[in-house]
């Protein structure tokens, strides 16, 4: 039988444009603010998994688990860098949950990064592209924002989507990452302002038809760590402790065209119900989600392929106000990517964090009340690869 | 303009795979696109990356009269979903400098 995996602690270094610290710094103070968090002591740690996509295109730094587990004097602890894309976050707290699951170790840091600020847009736009397939997108000039562009178009002529929906959604992720202290984006924006006014044109300019700037997540800088160990000895750490009660991954077709239907993203769908499925919960049973927004629309189709939401009805409960803090289920109260910021390899660690600081209903301004069970979903490439986890407080 | 037809399911795909991700066969043959497309969404896109001269670029994705959808660049300015067009082989992009060729896609 698989032990029961607990989330101990959590931490982040603050994400924006950090010129102040290298990659490795920024995994460093997030790992110690996670390890003090969980009140570690002289207690060691048996592994190390440290998510990062881009840390040898842009730092000029490879093995970087290695290095780290000697710069936080971890050794000998265990130690890989694992590397899948956007979703590498949620790889890493898979694995460390598989780790522990299997009895192989007892507790384990898992921390991800990226510093992706200090090179030119077009080089880093270029770098995500590689992703896609090679021969099918990446020759032809596509770029991430522009698979979510056609995609958004389809889904705008299949489910009456429409521009205004999109903003709703940058709306509210601006609103709550006013509340989160770590988000890149702490900037109050109205629909006014980037939708229906005739500034909106300027302010909210087309970067990608018919995606407009404030339909994408910032480019980040910043980290996030949390430490995981088996269920059996969480109490030494944490009042609190958080269960992994489910956990699920897919993939899905590489080149977006290909898909039976390019609208549903089935990776989303099956990982998340292999999460609910372990949990032995549902969807209806969330108080809390945090969904992989890179663009505003996935926060709709995420939400629908996850099972919270019909499909072709998420923007609906968008507009009813059913996902924003105080409605029936709030989605992204961290900001999402939107507002927190999207360094790539940090993102499904962060989004673990929030929720693990929103079931310990320790996260200030924007704790969702009472919040017990909870849901994430980490999106690799275009939806080819997608990590879910089902998270809950035990009473 | 070639993609291949799995001869399990009669699936068409471009560009060419090994195996047939509808029905998992491995058997799938060589088979002419034709010049019939349809296009069925489109971007204009301004944030392009490295190795793309034009901006804006526009790209789509195009379904052949084989069932099969492709992605590519358009070479005309004003598009609309639903519009014929049909493939021509062209320079894509560079890439490290060097010239890469793939089919862009025009109207008929």
């Amino acid at each position: 039988m698989p032990r029961e995996v607990a989330i101990v602690g959590c931490g982040m270094a603050q994400f924006g444009n950090r010129t102040d610290k290298s990659l490795m710094d920024l995994l460093k103070e997030a790992s110690t603010k996670a390890m003090e968090h969980t009140g570690l002591g002289e207690t060691n740690v048996s592994a190390l998994y440290v998510s990062t996509m881009l840390a040898g295109e842009l730092t000029n730094q490879t093995a970087i688990a290695s290095a780290l587990a000697d710069e936080l004097c971890l050794v000998p602890a265990a130690a890989d860098r694992i590397e899948n894309g956007p979703a590498s976050g949620g790889s890493a707290v898979k694995n460390a949950y598989l780790a522990i699951a299997a009895g192989l170790f007892d507790i384990v840091l898992v921390v991800g990064g990226e510093k992706m600020r200090q090179v030119p847009g077009d080089r880093i736009t270029d770098l995500l592209a590689t992703m896609t397939h090679p021969t099918a997108e990446y020759i032809h000039g596509v770029t991430l924002p522009s698979l979510a562009a056609m995609f958004t178009r389809l889904y705008m002529n299949k489910y009456g989507v429409e521009r205004k929906h999109l903003s709703m959604i940058a709306v509210k992720n601006h609103e709550n990452g006013l509340k989160n202290p770590y988000a890149h984006i702490h900037r109050k924006i109205t629909l006014e302002g980037i939708y229906s006014s005739p500034e909106a044109e300027v302010n909210n300019p087309v970067i990608a038809d018919p995606l407009r700037l404030f339909d994408m997540c910032p480019i980040s800088d910043g980290a996030a760590a949390v430490v995981l160990c088996s269920a059996d000895i969480a109490k030494r750490f944490a009042d609190k402790p958080i269960t992994v009660a489910g956990v699920g991954q897919a993939t899905d077709i590489h080149a977006v065209s290909q898909r039976p239907d390019p609208t549903t993203l089935n990776a989303v769908k099956i990982s998340s119900q292999q999460a609910f499925k372990m949990a032995k919960l549902e969807p209806k049973n969330m108080d809390v989600v945090e969904l992989h927004d890179a663009f505003t629309i996935l926060e709709i189709a995420e939400s629908e392929d996850a099972g919270f939401f019909e499909k072709g009805t998420a923007h609906k409960a968008v507009e009813a106000g059913v996902t924003s803090l105080g409605g029936k289920l709030p989605i992204n109260p961290s900001g999402g990517l939107k507002a927190r910021g999207h360094p790539v390899g940090a993102t499904g660690i962060a989004q673990v964090a929030e929720l693990t600081w929103q079931l310990r209903g320790e996260a200030g301004e924007r704790q969702v009340k009472d919040a017990k069970k909870a849901f994430c979903c980490n999106f690799g490439g275009f939806g080819n690869n997608v990590v879910s986890f089902v998270l809950k407080r035990e009473d | 303009m070639k993609g291949v037809k799995c001869t399990n399911c009669a699936s068409v795909f471009y560009p060419k795979r090994d195996c047939c991700p509808k029905c998992k066969s491995t058997k799938l043959d060589e088979t002419e696109m034709g010049d019939s497309a349809v296009l069925i969404t489109h971007t204009e896109l301004w944030a392009v990356p490295k190795g793309i001269s034009q901006m804006p670029l526009v790209l789509g994705i195009v379904q052949f009269d084989n069932g099969a959808r492709v992605l590519g660049q358009l070479t005309a300015k004003e598009v609309k979903i639903g519009m014929h067009l049909k493939p021509v082989w062209a320079v894509v992009r560079k890439i490290q400098e060097k010239e890469v060729y793939g089919f862009k896609f025009e109207p008929v």
